[in-house]
């Protein structure tokens, strides 16, 4: 067999090495520009989106994401303050501000456009505020809102999480995620969890006043905690709980197709 | 002008009602044409004769008493059907009399064996309409069977079964789910990868409840939960498609 002469083959690499020592600056700082002509792509694409509205106590925020995540928190100014970050290719956005209601369509602003980046809003809007979230993909956050509604709903996955809600009509849903709910029950309200895998968590005073109908039809895994001894029946062969707690003029539906659904004193 | 439209201008021709212009055509139609004038010679005739005032040679000679032999004729057929008329009332008022009229002759025995057969149907009515009562009140019962009353009805078409009615809704949420799958299979191919997966992802994640759903109907189409369940899954997916088509 025939190997290689390495002697021969040092000398010549070390007059390759020779005639590119001078170069070895120019040589970094090439790839240094390269570098940032090729990074703005992934890291300067990236663009944020701010602006402010006054608002009265009980205004309504309605917003409609493609995909990425929406955190909207309470606060106690009478503004609308809205930060989102666009990832490449960044998304179109026309806020409008229209009789109390606060609306972004990202779906109707970029119909027809091919791909668009995830949009990740950070929304704060006054603590009486109303609030109608939704997105075809990614997590919802509501935080310390206490207005009329509170709707969280996405049309395919992410995780829902509602802390601190005292609203009287409140609605999350999705396919495949996690919701949980912590928050008051108020007299007359209505609340709706569904999702069809994933878990809901639902943490709530235990002295509230609701007629509850819980379903987990596949897992039957419904636990009611505390619960378990005020009153409610599982029915349909334990897929189902009903009954009511107090004088029941709240009405409260949890569904989840093949997930669980778990209840915690508040 | 041809023989049809001459004919039916004719009388009004012959009145001097006609416009002058359809007057001529007429004239120039009767001219030539010998079928026409003669309908026209007719009518004319006819419009003679009644414009005669000779109504007084058809009075008959003795018209009172022609008028009593009238009146005789008549008479004479009308009684019989009267007469007949009357007699079929009195038998028809005498049938009822007898109903009605007779007084009641019922043994003791009689008396007992009625009073214990309207007692016990009542019971039977009573048990029956408490027992609907609560079925409707127990509005999560999972197993809902059908009465008999109703299987029956359901048989002859006369009511539409729990089954019939989710066959129904079912076809109507397949046909819009049709619908919006082709609308997203035409715009699919625009999203990116990832929103494509995570579609993908989820959708087979309600086709999935939705075989479980119909295997569990199929084994106990009763089942008024799975139901329940199957309509909420098939409404989440007519949402998904729904609203990834509108991107």
């Amino acid at each position: 067999m025939n190997f290689p002469n390495y002697n021969v083959m040092n000398v010549k690499l070390k007059k390759w090495v020779g005639f590119l020592a001078p170069q070895k600056t120019t040589i970094f700082l090439l790839s240094v520009v390269f570098f940032f002509v090729s990074a703005p792509a992934e890291v300067f694409a990236q663009k944020r989106f701010s602006k402010s509205y006054p608002a009265s106590k009980n205004v309504r925020l309605q917003l409609t994401n493609r995909t990425g995540t929406v955190t909207v928190e309470g606060w106690d100014k009478s503004e609308v303050q809205i930060s989102a970050y666009m990832e490449a290719p960044a998304a179109n956005m026309q806020p409008q501000s229209l009789s109390g209601t606060i609306y972004i369509n990202l779906v109707k602003d970029n119909q027809g456009r091919g791909e668009v980046g995830n949009v990740n809003f950070t929304i704060r809007v006054p603590f009486d505020s109303s609030v109608d979230i939704e997105t075809r993909m990614g997590n919802l956050n509501v935080s310390n809102v206490r207005g009329g509604l509170v709707r969280a709903h996405i049309s395919s996955e992410g995780d829902i999480v509602l802390t601190n809600i005292f609203a009287s009509a409140v609605s999350a849903e999705n396919v495949i995620g996690d919701i949980f709910f912590d928050g008051d029950i108020q007299r007359e309200g209505n609340y709706r969890f569904t999702s069809t895998r994933g878990n809901i968590n639902v943490r709530i005073p235990f002295t509230s006043s609701f007629r509850l109908v819980a379903t987990a039809p596949s897992t039957r895994s419904i636990s009611l905690g505390s619960l378990a001894n005020s009153g409610l029946r599982f029915v349909s062969e334990g897929r189902r709980v009903i009954g009511q707690i107090g004088d029941g003029s709240a009405t409260l539906t949890v569904t989840n197709q093949r997930g669980s659904i778990s209840f915690i004193r508040r | 002008m041809n023989c049809e439209e001459c004919q039916q201008l004719i009388s009004v021709y012959l009145d001097n009602e006609l416009e002058k212009e359809s007057s001529i055509q007429v004239q120039k139609h009767l001219a030539v044409c010998a079928a026409c004038a003669k309908v026209c010679q007719d009518f004319a005739m006819i419009l003679d004769f009644c414009l005669l005032d000779e109504t007084a040679d058809f009075v008959p000679p003795n018209s009172k008493a022609l008028w009593c032999r009238i009146n005789n004729i008549i008479e004479t057929e009308i009684k019989p059907e009267i007469a007949q008329e009357n007699t079929e009332e009195q038998i028809k008022k005498g049938r009822l009399s007898k109903v009605w009229g007779n007084r009641w002759q019922l043994s003791f025995s009689q008396v007992l064996t009625s009073v214990l057969g309207i007692a016990l149907v009542s019971c039977l009515l009573t048990v029956v309409a408490v027992k609907n009562y609560s079925a409707d009140n127990d509005n999560f019962t999972a197993n809902a069977a059908p009465t008999i009353l109703e299987k029956v009805l359901g048989k002859i078409g006369l009511k539409t079964t729990p089954e019939q009615v989710r066959e129904n809704r079912i076809k109507e949420q397949q046909a819009t789910i049709e619908y919006w799958n082709k609308r997203t299979a035409a715009r699919r191919a625009d999203w990116d990868k990832n929103l494509r997966e995570a579609f993908d992802r989820n959708l087979n994640e309600i086709d999935q409840v939705v075989f479980e759903y119909n295997k569990i109907l199929q084994e106990n189409p009763q089942d008024e939960l799975t139901d329940e369940m199957l309509d909420s899954a098939l409404n989440e997916k007519v949402e998904l498609l729904r609203e990834f088509s509108e991107l």
